[in-house]
């Protein structure tokens, strides 16, 4: 099989700019896949697809090669989901709940959900109308991982965690790629996308504006920013002179932040050969800064 | 095509409800038995009170089995599985018939064991009476059923289920209500599916009543089918 996740020109409009509009994505099988977007671009809608909840008024989505709408259940076989909003069914304690969801699926051995929950500090035999917001993610948590599914749907599934829990969590989803299982995931955290996805996409108005590779964001760049600090103030002054593009200035340090593009690296080396620099580093393009800079771009494409 | 496990958790959420509706309406039937015998107390009885009780158990369940669970987002967890939406529906409506089936039961033995404790007796001629009035409130509890559990399947909000199918129940409930108020609102005994239930046709075993409780299972039928197969094919907000 090709791709373990295959969404093609899928469109869903709920009017005023809203939904998802010719969204063509394809995860491989054992990738970890990161969607971001602010709220209301239209990530829970495509995931609501994928969990074959909503029927795509034009396109298609496939999941291990089956339909998510036609196949839903059969492929409910090989898949976890994490659901945007938590609201479990009306049993005692965690433990019911996961014995009840272990139950729809014929899940016998709950020793990989007693394995998670030690993971989590999770005590299972809480009741679930007394459970913080933290407690109720890692119980959705454990019962979306631990049935081994292949496949894994995750929106925004460290959502209410603690730091520290929420590198369990990372921890948890780079084990399973190591598997070779497929992570679908949403989030608002960079940092955690960053950690654990292969390619990113950001989701902008339910259209995606860019698919990034992570890998390639640490150096790749066709424009890169340098910090630069200078021995001397008068140093600082002539570079800042020069009319480079400025991202960021700190005068009481002689420190300047430049944007450079790689054709024109030799140019900032040829000024600063005649200056006393005291230090100069290159500051890594994060996948925040990435997103933001697309997100700007396409502002102000649409703006002009 | 049912689920054993979304039984089990049906019947877990609905038996409190289940027990003390069943509950009450056996000690009220008991209680009429043991003081009136039962040709008199079949009309008095059975044309108005276990009328209401099965509305209102149709409209509180009806609600719960679907909707509530969409509304609340619970039966994410549920197609979250290998569960069909068929599936869903059919084992929710099989819990809804089965259970009014088993309240309308434990009502005619109510009724039987009041009748035989008391002073009148029971007659086999009695227990066939008891017999076709609790197959006709089942029937009828079932056209409820049917039509909130249509609406159930159909709306994401339990508002609007209640509104839709509970004002249905609730309408057909007070029309011949209405009709008592004099000559001039007696049409309104046409226009609810309770007169389908002819009480004193059956406690006369006279004929007719028999295709009226007839309709009223294709009433109950059609609209859970209906439901059922929107309830396959629409969007769920979960």
């Amino acid at each position: 099989m090709e791709h373990a996740i295959e969404i093609t020109g899928l469109t869903r409009d709920y009017g005023q700019g809203r939904g998802l509009f010719d969204v063509d994505l394809t995860v491989a099988p054992g990738e970890v896949f990161g969607l971001v977007g602010i709220n209301g671009a239209g990530k829970t809608t495509m995931i609501r697809h994928l969990m074959g909840f909503l029927r795509s008024r034009r396109g298609r989505c496939r999941i291990l090669g089956g339909d998510c709408w036609r196949q839903a259940a059969e492929l409910k076989r090989h898949i976890g989901h994490i659901p945007g909003e938590i609201a479990f069914p009306d049993v005692k304690t965690g433990l019911d709940f996961l014995e009840l969801q272990a139950s729809y699926t014929a899940l016998r051995d709950l020793a990989r959900a007693d394995d998670l929950a030690a993971r989590f500090d999770l005590d299972v035999s809480a009741p679930l109308k007394r459970m913080s917001k933290g407690m109720k993610q890692k119980t959705a948590i454990v019962a979306a991982f631990m049935s081994g599914a292949s496949v894994l749907l995750l929106d925004e599934g460290s959502t209410g965690l603690d730091p520290l829990m929420q590198k369990v969590f990372t921890g948890l989803v780079a084990e399973e790629k190591a598997k070779g299982r497929t992570v679908f995931m949403s989030s608002h955290m960079f940092d955690e996308l960053e950690a654990v996805c292969d390619r990113v996409a950001f989701l902008k108005e339910g259209r995606i504006i860019e698919v990034a590779r992570i890998a390639e964001l640490g150096g790749n760049e066709a424009v890169k920013e340098y910090k630069i600090e200078f021995a001397a103030a008068e140093d600082y002054q002539a570079f800042l002179a020069r009319r480079f593009d400025l991202t960021r200035r700190q005068d009481q340090f002689n420190q300047a932040s430049v944007r450079i593009a790689r054709a024109d690296i030799g140019a900032l080396f040829q000024a600063l050969a005649c200056l006393d620099v005291k230090f100069i580093t290159q500051v890594p393009r994060t996948l925040a800064a990435h997103f933001a800079a697309k997100y700007h771009d396409t502002e102000g494409a649409h703006h002009a | 095509m049912l689920n054993a496990a979304l039984l089990k958790q049906t019947v877990r959420e609905n038996a409190v409800l289940w027990t003390v509706l069943t509950g009450v309406q056996c000690l009220m039937v008991f209680s009429v038995a043991m003081n009136a015998p039962i040709a008199a107390a079949g009309v008095a009885y059975y044309n108005l009170l276990p009328g209401i009780f099965a509305g209102i158990y149709a409209i509180t369940v009806g609600n719960r089995l679907i909707c509530a669970k969409v509304d609340r987002g619970t039966l994410a967890y549920v197609l979250a599985t290998p569960v069909r939406r068929r599936a869903v529906t059919t084992t929710q409506a099989a819990f809804f018939g089965g259970s009014l089936l088993a309240m309308c039961a434990l009502g005619a033995a109510a009724h039987c064991a009041g009748a035989a404790l008391s002073s009148f007796g029971l007659t086999g001629a009695d227990v066939r009476t008891v017999l076709e009035l609790n197959l006709g409130l089942f029937l009828l509890g079932w056209a409820f059923a049917g039509i909130c559990f249509a609406a159930s399947c159909v709306f994401n909000l339990t508002k609007h289920t209640i509104a839709t199918g509970g004002g249905l129940v609730c309408a057909f409930l007070l029309l011949p209500i209405m009709a008592m108020f004099g000559q001039n609102y007696a049409f309104m005994r046409h226009l609810t599916i309770v007169s389908l239930y002819d009480v004193p046709a059956i406690m006369a075993h006279s004929a007719g009543w028999f295709w009226g409780l007839v309709a009223l299972g294709m009433i109950g039928a059609a609209a859970g089918a209906a439901g059922s197969w929107a309830f396959t094919r629409r969007d769920l907000p979960l």
